[in-house]
């Protein structure tokens, strides 16, 4: 065996690489991104060689065409739309997927991978990005897609009047230029590491220039529009003239919402729908009770935490913060509010499914003693705190404090529980009151979800937590290429939320969603219900 | 008597009126607005400031009730803040499904719970009144949601003969109609029949007891013939406005039922108008219950009036 062979096989022991490999062998991953998170954990492109080379892929189910896909999502109504800006739900993301492409897809490791952008290259400090379109690609229209389309679909978010949902991940750009039929050059503001990323987000879809209505979904996506009623449904017929070779497999998707969560289930159990987004975990039995449907569980980011707002009292003495992070029975939250659908929190927004999460960080465990010594310490032993929830803060909000509740009582600390109604929960309670629940989705960086939520001058910092090296490591983070060096700034941005930050975060929730047996074909993407939505373009029907 | 349909057709249009300042006033008292609605969680000062700038929603109450108003007399519902698109398109579909599912609710409910109640009626006390009455009663007493649930999980779950969800999508046959929107009729018959056979028993059995009806008997006209030429033409004033109401229920009433069975009409169109803050939507459909409320109270009095000639001439 040869040096080289001697490190690749080492190499593959690191549980990083083998569950990489893993996941590359059983055909979940492409060999293009097995090889690019390789290089993520800095291994050289040589050693990658040697390391795929030996990792024979498993032959993959072929993909059989054609069949009707119904599903359905949850929340919807007349404000669903086909305007990509605008997009804010699962129901508009669906749509998204099966009309549009992006530039950038992002992979079920939060890595960005080519869509309609072929290849990409940031200069040295990040503050420049040079994407290369692919070649051919056809809008539903006819039209080919060229550059003016791409920078016209991603300066429309910086428009006032669009009204666009991602209006604030596209600030830093600058300008993009035109620099030939295929080739864009986007100059942002301040160095983005990220970039690439951003631009396969939901909303970042690639409309022909000068596009203003959209009601006919004019993308290059897998599927044309046949009909689309806001609140009532979309019908979709396979486009035979898409870029990817053989995909879609399906004829026709029907995706529309049903709001109600039984009538959902009940429409996957009667086989009405082949798919459904957003199942409640105490629904887990049902499902696993009948052989033709699945659930589908997605490790991801989101969370429902509690927030103690670091500038009023009493919560802005650190010692009371600590003390109800000590009182989180993180566990025990898990396994009765979440089903054991989830994985710990460490009192941090980032999940274990983020390349740059930080488990050097020690797991903050359930202890009533350090809770009560904290508590002392904040002069609060005995007192009262009022903590205000809802069911719209966030899955198991209510249930979370509840807990705590019980939790607090048994040292000493009572803790009153409001509720308060949905209706204006964002407005009046949330960022208001000393102590509140609140949730969040995850957001495809590490970077975005520390900028949005956590950052000093941040509108969503709910907890008004202030720490100036905290923002200058975000800073730092954004030029940083280096993935070492990017991973030791997020170590310390993230240790900096769990000691001093206004939230505790239990555990992170993953996506429950469920599906017919006959559906196949379904790749995981942790950003979001149903796979970040990408399934379209992946799916097709058994039997 | 066209005196005093035009005395009731100027009282609905008062009505109305006072329906659309109540609508107004009680959209207005609403915690939040559609800008806060929209944003939610996101919303910060400046995106919630730039929206109602948008919308133009702070102009002052008044002149925004006298714009909504005059739009209205105009026939223009307006535009929908959360879709930004014109109400009467967003509504035309959803209400004709409303009446699809309403009119043939109605063309299976109204004669069975006629003839319930008329065979109840027939012989009070009797095994059929026993039967109906406490068959009724039942009805009455299990929640819509309820029974919609049992069918649901019944026909469609295990028997799997029906469909859980009503699909508005293109229907090739009459028959794939019926089959769609089988539960949701059978659940809403189930809650409306009880009432309005109810009505038919006590107006009739009312009846039975004037002296003209005791002439009859006397008489030896047969008990089927007193009930159906004597009995149900004078009985028919509280009967239509019973009938009246349920159906005014169908069309406004029935959110349950959409929700359950994933139905789009124009009552969840509603909710979720609130739930969004879109005040011109909620605005619009409210109208359109309260017009159909009037409009069905209306028809039934001027029935009751044609049945009844001593109600033709105002008091």
């Amino acid at each position: 065996m040869s040096e080289k062979k001697k490190i690749a096989h080492a190499l593959t022991q690191h549980s990083d690489v083998a569950s990489l490999k893993a996941l590359y062998q059983s055909a979940a991953m492409s060999r293009r991104a097995f090889v690019s998170r390789l290089a993520a954990l800095g291994i050289s492109t040589s050693l990658a060689g040697i390391i795929v080379a030996g990792s024979p892929v498993a032959v993959a189910a072929t993909p059989k065409r054609g069949g009707r896909m119904r599903a359905a999502a949850g929340a919807h109504g007349p404000d669903d739309t086909l305007d990509p800006a605008r997009f804010n739900s699962v129901i508009n993301y669906g749509r998204g997927e099966q009309f549009y492409n992006g530039l950038t897809r992002i992979d079920g490791f939060l890595v960005a991978q080519p869509d309609l952008a072929e290849s990409w290259e940031p200069n040295g400090d990040a503050t420049e990005w040079v994407f290369k379109l692919r070649k051919g690609v056809e809008f539903h229209s006819g039209k080919s897609l060229d550059a003016e389309d791409a920078l016209y679909s991603i300066q429309r978010h910086l428009n006032k009047d669009v009204g666009s949902s991602a209006k604030a991940f596209v600030a830093n750009v600058a300008e993009g230029i035109v620099e030939n039929k295929h080739t864009l050059r986007f100059k942002l503001k301040g160095p983005d590491a990220d970039f690439p990323v951003i631009l396969g987000l939901y909303q970042m879809k690639i409309v022909p220039v000068g596009t203003t209505d959209f009601s006919t979904a004019p993308g290059t996506g897998p599927f044309k529009l046949k009909e689309f009623k806001p609140g009532v449904r979309s019908l979709a017929h396979r486009n035979e003239n898409y870029w990817e070779e053989g995909r879609p497999y399906l004829d026709e998707i029907e995706w529309f919402g049903i709001s109600d969560h039984n009538a959902r289930m009940n429409a996957l159990l009667a086989g009405d729908i082949s798919m459904m987004s957003g199942l409640d975990p105490k629904a887990i039995a049902k499902i696993n009770g009948s052989a033709d449907v699945r659930v589908v569980n997605t490790k991801a980011g989101q969370y429902t935490n509690f927030a103690m707002m670091t500038d009023r009292a009493p919560s802005d003495n650190n010692e009371l913060r600590l003390a109800i992070k000590y009182l989180q029975n993180r566990e025990r939250i898990l396994k009765l509010i979440y089903k054991g659908n989830g994985m710990l929190g460490n009192d941090q927004p980032i999940s274990p499914v983020d390349p740059m999460y930080c488990d050097e960080i020690p797991m903050r465990g359930y202890d009533p003693d350090k809770a009560k010594h904290h508590l002392k310490k904040a002069g609060m032993d005995g007192g009262t705190i009022k903590v205000h929830t809802s069911e719209v803060a966030g899955t198991g909000a209510i249930e979370q404090a509840l807990m705590l509740q019980r939790e607090a009582s048994k040292i000493g600390l009572k803790i009153e529980v409001q509720r308060d109604p949905g209706d204006g929960y964002w407005s009046a309670t949330w960022g208001k009151k000393p102590f509140f629940m609140s949730g969040w989705n995850m957001r495809p960086t590490a970077n975005i979800m520390l900028t949005l939520a956590f950052t000093s001058d941040a509108a969503w910092n709910e907890a008004k937590w202030k720490n100036p090296r905290f923002d200058e490591l975000l800073t730092l983070g954004r030029a940083s290429l280096d993935p070492v060096q990017r991973k030791n700034i997020y170590c310390e941005a993230q240790t900096l939320i769990q000691q001093t930050g206004g939230v505790a975060i239990p555990c992170f929730i993953d996506y429950l969603d469920a599906m017919s047996n006959k559906v196949k074909g379904f790749e995981p993407v942790p950003l979001g219900p149903l796979g970040a939505s990408q399934w379209p373009r992946s799916v097709w029907l058994e039997g | 008597m066209w005196l005093v349909v035009l005395r009731r057709l100027g009282l609905g249009i008062i009505t109305l009126w006072v329906v659309s300042l109540l609508v107004f006033a009680g959209t207005e008292i609403l915690p939040g607005d559609v800008a806060e609605a929209i944003l939610g969680q996101s919303a910060t000062p400046e995106a919630v400031q730039a929206i109602r700038d948008q919308l133009h929603l702070d102009r002052p109450a008044v002149v925004r009730y006298a714009d909504w108003l005059t739009n209205l007399l105009r026939g223009d519902l307006g535009v929908s803040l959360a879709a930004n698109m014109e109400i009467s398109e967003m509504i035309s579909g959803r209400f004709k499904n409303t009446l699809v599912l309403a009119s043939l609710t109605a063309a299976l409910a109204v004669p069975l719970a006629l003839a319930m109640g008329l065979a109840a009626a027939m012989f009070p006390g009797g095994r059929v009144d026993r039967l109906v009455t406490i068959s009724t009663l039942f009805l009455l007493s299990v929640p819509e949601f309820f029974i919609a649930a049992t069918l649901v999980l019944v026909f469609a779950v295990h028997l799997q003969w029906l469909p859980a969800i009503t699909y508005m999508t293109e229907y090739e046959s009459v028959w794939q109609l019926m089959e769609s929107l089988a539960l949701p009729i059978l659940t809403l018959t189930t809650s409306v029949v009880a009432h309005m056979a109810r009505m038919t028993r006590a107006a009739i059995i009312n009846v039975m007891t004037s002296p003209y009806i005791e002439m009859a008997i006397l008489k030896g006209v047969p008990r089927g013939r007193i009930v159906l030429r004597h009995a149900l033409f004078n009985a028919v004033g509280p009967v239509v406005n019973v009938i009246a109401l349920n159906l005014a229920y169908l069309v406004s009433g029935v959110v349950i039922v959409e929700t359950v069975f994933a139905y789009p009409g124009l009552a969840k169109l509603m909710v979720d108008a609130v739930s969004r803050r879109d005040m011109p939507l909620v605005q619009a459909c409210a109208m359109i219950f309260c017009t159909a409320y009037i409009l069905f109270i209306l028809i039934a009095d001027v029935l009751a009036i044609l049945a009844n000639p001593r109600l033709r001439e105002p008091k």
